[in-house]
């Protein structure tokens, strides 16, 4: 029965991983690929040809990616994939293509959330069924994507941020107090648990997300912002996907007889 | 612990609780793995996905 459960969550978190990356090819990896043009440039520097006026940008973009994308399917490496200077060794595992690498990174990362759904759940006994999982998601999405996100929005390369090993830690800590704060909020009846929920949620917050101390930089703001919407999108599709795709499975296979 | 019955039972508490934090141990081990190793190679080939979940990355 555990097993049963284990890979109920395993199953969707899969799916929801193949979703995610059509997902993430149709709009995400664009701005992604885009924005690598500018990364490493100075700021204010001059935008690469054909990314300056504002018209053709979105074209442009459109071309870039599309060119970016066959490329990146056939080459086993991108060459702008590996951020020089950054690493003295890396590339993608075993010669996949970048594609490869993002799907099988999905796949991973969903098998790995849909575990931390189901065990949530399990831990917090509130089963996931067809009817809340779209809930499940949405939580799920707030607590790991939205809330963090506050501190710390979606950064594309060549963004400047704070120390990396901080911002993690941070990260972390603002998930696993969200999930604390929306379990008292939405599963508990008490008032008292209610205010202790926001507070948990807000403490995080408060206490203030690692910023960097220069905040100038190459990429523009706008694909900043278009990029920024649309991984929290994204994300929101991924999570609902997982939790309605989870509460299926556990209806379907696991609900008692 | 011997009986299997044919028609699954709903999970006694232990199991729920085993279950759980099993679930939990292993879905954090990939996620960690896919999202915040501090690993070239596990970067390189998350790269996209670590950037789209909003993943502290570089």
């Amino acid at each position: 029965m555990i097993v049963k459960t284990l890979l109920a969550a395993l199953v969707a978190g899969l799916i929801a991983g193949v979703f995610m990356t059509a997902a993430q090819e149709l709009r995400v990896v664009p701005l992604i690929l885009h924005a690598e043009e500018y990364e490493g440039k100075e700021p204010g520097a001059e935008p690469p040809a054909g990314a300056t006026e504002g018209q053709q940008q979105h074209s442009s973009l459109q071309g870039s990616s599309l060119i970016g994308e066959i490329l990146s399917a056939i080459s086993p490496i991108t060459p702008a994939y590996a951020h020089e200077g950054e690493h003295e060794e890396g590339g993608i595992m075993f010669g996949m293509s970048r594609f490869s690498g993002t799907l099988l990174a999905n796949l991973v990362a969903g098998a790995g959330f849909g575990l931390l759904l189901a065990g949530a759940s399990l831990v917090f006994n509130h089963p996931i069924t067809l009817r809340n999982g779209a809930l499940w998601g949405a939580c799920g999405w707030l607590a790991v994507h939205l809330l963090p996100a506050i501190g710390l929005p979606p950064e594309l390369p060549g963004f400047p941020a704070a120390d990396l090993h901080d911002r993690q830690i941070w990260w972390i800590a603002t998930i696993v107090l969200s999930v604390a704060g929306l379990y008292l909020i939405v599963l508990r009846g008490e008032i008292a648990a209610k205010i202790i929920g926001l507070v948990l949620i807000a403490a995080p917050h408060v206490y203030g997300a690692p910023q960097p101390s220069d905040i100038s930089s190459p990429v523009p703001a706008v694909l900043g912002a278009e990029f920024a919407v649309a991984a929290l999108a994204t994300t929101l599709a991924f999570w609902i996907v997982l939790g309605v795709i989870s509460g299926y499975l556990n209806d379907r296979f696991l609900k008692p007889a | 612990m011997a009986t299997t019955t044919v028609s699954s039972v709903p999970l006694s508490i232990n199991d729920r609780i085993t279950a759980g934090i099993l679930a939990l141990l292993i879905g954090g081990f990939l996620v960690f793995g896919a999202g915040l190793a501090n690993s070239a190679v596990l970067h390189d080939t998350a790269h996209d996905v670590r950037h789209s979940y909003g993943f502290p990355c570089h």
